[in-house]
C-alpha cells in the first residue's frame, strides 16, 4: 500500500458539504450578524403568514346562509375564545357563487354545454402534448380553424345556418381523426392515415389510389356526421348571458389564437419591400399601439353604434373581440418583427440563395428560427392579455372581475368583496403560472433555452 | 382614471352631437321595442335594493322591477326584458346611440340632466337624499357637529360635491376622503379611517345592515340634499315617455286602490270600484291611448305587483331587501304623509 502523501496546509474535506444543516450554516447563519437577520426576517414571516392563515383558514367559516350568519358564528366563536373579536374570511359566500365566477349569468341548466367544449377542446389539443404522435402541425390549424365553430354552436346555440352545419361536421369529422390519429401516435409511432392504408392492405397501391381512398373514407365520414347532427339543436344563449371566467377565457382564447398569426402578417408587411403594404402594416400598428386599450374598447361600444344606421346594433361581444384581436395583434407584429431582426442577413441571403421564394424563404428558414427566439415575449404578451380582458366590465361585460365585484352588491353577501378577490387572484395565478411554465417547457424542448 | 372620466366627456360630447340627428328621424321607440320583442333595460353595475345580481345571475331590486313591469305593460311578460349593466361613465351615452331604450338606475333628476343630455326624467319612484353615518360611541347626534371631521366619500359623484357644499354653507371645515370603491370606503371608516361616512340614505342603510355591528352606527338625521330618482326616456318621444310614466303611476294607483299581485285576479272579476275597473281595463280603454292593450295595468300589477309590493321586495323587509322602513318616509303613499301620488287614472 503506497503512503498518501498529504501537501502542506491540508484540511480532510468537510463532511456535512451537501446536506441541508451545512446550507443553512453557511447561508443563514454564517456570522451572528446573519443569524439575527435569520431571525428577524422568520419572525416577519410567520407573522405576515399566521394572520394571513389565521383569516383565511382557521377562523374562516365554510357553510353559511348569508354574510350576517358568519358574522353570528365569529362571533359566537370569540365569545368562546374569550376574545373581543375575531376576523376570519366568509367562504360560504364564495362557494354559493361559484358557478357565478365560472360561467357568469349563463343559464344554470346550460352549464354543461361549456363543460363539454372545455373537454373537447383538451381532448382535440392533447395530441399535441403527446409523443410520437404525427402531423403535429395538422392538429395545431385544425385546433385554430375549426374548433371554433363546434365550440360556437355549443356556448350560443341556436339556429344552425347552412355553413356552420357544415364547419360543425368538419369540425366533428376531424375531432375524431385527429383523436384517432393521437391514439396511433402514441402506441406506434404512426399517423392515422398511414395505419388505415395499412389496415385495407394497400400499402402497394400507387399514391393516387391510396390519395383517393382516404378521400372517400374522409367524404363518407363527413356525411355521415352531416346528417347525423341535422336536427340536433340547442337552446339559444344569448351573449349577453356569457360571462364569468368563461367570458374571459373565450375573449382572450380568440385573442390570442388570432393575435399570433395576424401579427406575423402585420410584422412582415412592415418589412416589406412594397410601399403601399409597408406604410399600411406600419400605419395600422402605430395607430392601435399608440391608443389605450380601454379607448379602443370604448369607442368600438359606444361610439361606433352611433355611425350606424337606425335600430342596427351590433353583437358588443364581436366588437370587443374584434378590438382584443387588432389590439394584440399589433404588440405580437412588434415582437415578431424583434425576432426576424434578431436573423442575421446571412440566413436570407443564404436561403435566397439556395432559390427558395420569399414564403418558402419565411416558413422555412427564417420563421422557424425567429419564432424560438420569441417564445417568451410572445408567451408574456398571451399572459397580459388574458389580464387586459378583466377591462372588458368597465363596458359593462360581466366577464369574471365584474362577477367577483357583483358578489359585494347581492343582498345576502353585502359587503364581502376580500374573498371573492382572493379567489379570483388564485385563478388568474394558476392560469398565468400554467402558461409562463408551458412557455419555459417549450423553450426548452425548442431549444431556444439553450443558446442563452 | 382620469383617462376614462377625460373619455367620457369627448365621447358623451360627441354621441350628444351625433344622438340629436338621429333622434330625429327615429321611429317610435314603442314600435321599435314591439317590433325586436324584448324591452332593452339599462341598470348599472350592481347596487344593493335598486338592481343586482343573486347567484343564479338574476337580476332583482326596484330598478329591476320597474322594467319588468314595462316588459308586462307592453308583452304582457314580465320577463320580456333584457337588462344591460353599462358603467356610470357611459350611462347617458348608451341611452343617445340607442343601445338601451329605458334607463332605470339611480340617476338624480336634476334640471341640467333634463335639459342639456336629449333625455327626459318620468317620474319619481323612489325618493332619496344624502345623509351621514357616525359610530354611535363618537357621541355626534347631528350633522352639525361634524366641525372639522373627516368624511369617507365616493369620488365623482354628486354625494362629493353635495358634501363641499354642506361643508362651506355652515363652514364646518370637512375633509374629504375620498375613494373608487364603495366596499374600501365601508372598510376605511370600519377601521377608523375617517369619522363620519357620507352617501345616500338607502345606501347608507345598506352599508349599515352590512357592518359587522350594525347597532355601533347611526345614521344623522340630516338630510343634506334631494335626489329624486326614476327611470329617464330619450327626449322627444313623447308616447314612450307616457308609457314610462304611467306604469310607475300604475304600481302607486294600484296601492292606492288596494289592488295587489294577490287580490288583482278576484278584483278584476268583481268589477265592483269603477276606479278600480278604469285601472285594470275592464271599464273604458285608458291603454288605447298609451299604444297599449287594455289590460296593460292589471299585468303590471298580476305579474309584478303594486308600489308596495315593490318597495318591500327590494327596499323593506323581504328576505332580499335592504331594510328601510317605509312608514312615515318620503315614500310612502301621500294619504299617510309620504310623497307618492299618483295622478288619476280616467
Amino acid at each position: 500500500m503506497a503512503d498518501v502523501v498529504l501537501a502542506e496546509g491540508y484540511r480532510p474535506p468537510p463532511t456535512v458539504q451537501g446536506t441541508w444543516f451545512a446550507w443553512l450554516r453557511d447561508n443563514l447563519f454564517s456570522t451572528w450578524i446573519n443569524t439575527l437577520l435569520t431571525f428577524g426576517a422568520l419572525y416577519i414571516v410567520y407573522f405576515a403568514v399566521s394572520g394571513v392563515w389565521a383569516w383565511g383558514i382557521t377562523n374562516a367559516v365554510w357553510e353559511a346562509e348569508n354574510r350576517r350568519v358568519c358574522f353570528d358564528i365569529l362571533a359566537e366563536r370569540a365569545q368562546e375564545q374569550g376574545v373581543d373579536e375575531l376576523t376570519g374570511a366568509c367562504w360560504a359566500g364564495v362557494i354559493s357563487w361559484f358557478d357565478s365566477f365560472i360561467v357568469g349569468r349563463y343559464p344554470r341548466g346550460e352549464m354543461w354545454r361549456i363543460n363539454l367544449g372545455g373537454l373537447l377542446l383538451v381532448v382535440w389539443m392533447v395530441p399535441i402534448w403527446l409523443p410520437g404522435v404525427r402531423d403535429k402541425i395538422y392538429v395545431g390549424f385544425s385546433t385554430v380553424f375549426l374548433y371554433p365553430f363546434l365550440g360556437f354552436y355549443l356556448f350560443a346555440g341556436g339556429e344552425k345556418g347552412l355553413f356552420l352545419q357544415v364547419m360543425m361536421s368538419l369540425a366533428i369529422v376531424v375531432l375524431i381523426g385527429n383523436t384517432l390519429n393521437g391514439y396511433h401516435g402514441v402506441r406506434t409511432g404512426r399517423s392515422l392515415p398511414a395505419v388505415v392504408i395499412a389496415g385495407l392492405g394497400m400499402k402497394a397501391s400507387s399514391d393516387k389510389k391510396q390519395r383517393n381512398t382516404l378521400l372517400a373514407i374522409f367524404a363518407a365520414a363527413f356525411a355521415l356526421a352531416f346528417w347525423a347532427q341535422m336536427d340536433w339543436a340547442l337552446v339559444s344563449v344569448e351573449w349577453n348571458l356569457w360571462g364569468g371566467l368563461f367570458l374571459t377565457l373565450v375573449i382572450s382564447g380568440i385573442g390570442i389564437a388570432f393575435a399570433l398569426p395576424g401579427g406575423i402578417v402585420l410584422a412582415m408587411g412592415r418589412r416589406s419591400q412594397l410601399p403601399v403594404i409597408r406604410i399600411l402594416c406600419t400605419g395600422f400598428i402605430e395607430v392601435f399601439r399608440s391608443v389605450p386599450l380601454i379607448t379602443i374598447l370604448f369607442m368600438a361600444t359606444t361610439m361606433f353604434p352611433l355611425f350606424l344606421p337606425e335600430g342596427f346594433t351590433l353583437n358588443k361581444l364581436v366588437q370587443v373581440i374584434v378590438a382584443v384581436c387588432l389590439f394584440n395583434a399589433c404588440y405580437m407584429a412588434e415582437v415578431v418583427r424583434a425576432g426576424l431582426q434578431a436573423i442575421p442577413r446571412g440566413q436570407y441571403e443564404a436561403a435566397m440563395a439556395m432559390g427558395l421564394g420569399y414564403w418558402k424563404m419565411m416558413g422555412l428558414i427564417i420563421m422557424p428560427q425567429a419564432l424560438k427566439f420569441m417564445i417568451p415575449n410572445i408567451v408574456g404578451n398571451f399572459i397580459g392579455l388574458l389580464k387586459d380582458t378583466t377591462l372588458v366590465s368597465i363596458i359593462g361585460l360581466f366577464d369574471i372581475l365584474n362577477m367577483l365585484k357583483a358578489v359585494s352588491q347581492d343582498v345576502p353577501w353585502r359587503g364581502l368583496h376580500k374573498e371573492p378577490l382572493v379567489v379570483g387572484a388564485a385563478l388568474f395565478f394558476i392560469i398565468c403560472f400554467a402558461m409562463s411554465k408551458y412557455s419555459r417547457h417549450l423553450e426548452e424542448t425548442l431549444g431556444g433555452g439553450t443558446q442563452r | 382614471m382620469n383617462v376614462i372620466k377625460y373619455l367620457t366627456a369627448v365621447v358623451a360630447g360627441v354621441a350628444l352631437l351625433i344622438g340629436g340627428a338621429v333622434g330625429a328621424s327615429a321611429e317610435s321607440t314603442l314600435e321599435i321595442v314591439k317590433k325586436r320583442g324584448h324591452l332593452r333595460c339599462q341598470v348599472g353595475p350592481p347596487s344593493p335594493g335598486f338592481y343586482n345580481l343573486d347567484a343564479e345571475g338574476n337580476w332583482y331590486g326596484s330598478d329591476v322591477d320597474t322594467c319588468r313591469a314595462l316588459a308586462a305593460a307592453i308583452f304582457a311578460d314580465a320577463n320580456a326584458v333584457q337588462f344591460q349593466s353599462v358603467s356610470t361613465q357611459a350611462r347617458f351615452t348608451a341611452m343617445a346611440n340607442g343601445e338601451s331604450d329605458v334607463l332605470s338606475r339611480t340617476t338624480t333628476w336634476t334640471l341640467f340632466r333634463d335639459t342639456q343630455l336629449g333625455l327626459d326624467f318620468t317620474a319619481i319612484n323612489f325618493y332619496d337624499g344624502q345623509g351621514f353615518m357616525v359610530p354611535k360611541d363618537s357621541g355626534i347626534t347631528s350633522a352639525m357637529d361634524l366641525k372639522g371631521a373627516s368624511v369617507c366619500v365616493l369620488t365623482g359623484t354628486t354625494t362629493e360635491l353635495n358634501l363641499a357644499d354642506f361643508s362651506r354653507n355652515n363652514s364646518l371645515d370637512i375633509q374629504p376622503i375620498t375613494f373608487e370603491d364603495g366596499n374600501v370606503r365601508n372598510d376605511t371608516y370600519l377601521q377608523g379611517g375617517c369619522d363620519a361616512l357620507t352617501n345616500d340614505k338607502s345606501g347608507l342603510a345598506s352599508n349599515k345592515a352590512a357592518f359587522p355591528n350594525p347597532g355601533d352606527h347611526i345614521i344623522l338625521p340630516e338630510t343634506i340634499s334631494k335626489e329624486p330618482l326614476g327611470p329617464v326616456v330619450r327626449q322627444n318621444d313623447s308616447q314612450w315617455m307616457d308609457i314610462v310614466k304611467w306604469t310607475v303611476f300604475a304600481m302607486v294607483a294600484a296601492e292606492e286602490l288596494g289592488l295587489n299581485s294577490a287580490n288583482v285576479d278576484e278584483a278584476k272579476a268583481n268589477m265592483g270600484n269603477a276606479s278600480v275597473n278604469r285601472l285594470l281595463g275592464t271599464e273604458g280603454n285608458l291603454g288605447e291611448g298609451l299604444g297599449l292593450p287594455a289590460d296593460w295595468a292589471y299585468q303590471i300589477v298580476k305579474q309584478v305587483g303594486n308600489y308596495d309590493e315593490m318597495y318591500e321586495r327590494s327596499m323593506g323587509d323581504g328576505p332580499r331587501a335592504i331594510g328601510i322602513g317605509r312608514a312615515g318616509s318620503q315614500n310612502d303613499l301621500w294619504t299617510r304623509g309620504g310623497l307618492q301620488y299618483s295622478p288619476p287614472f280616467r
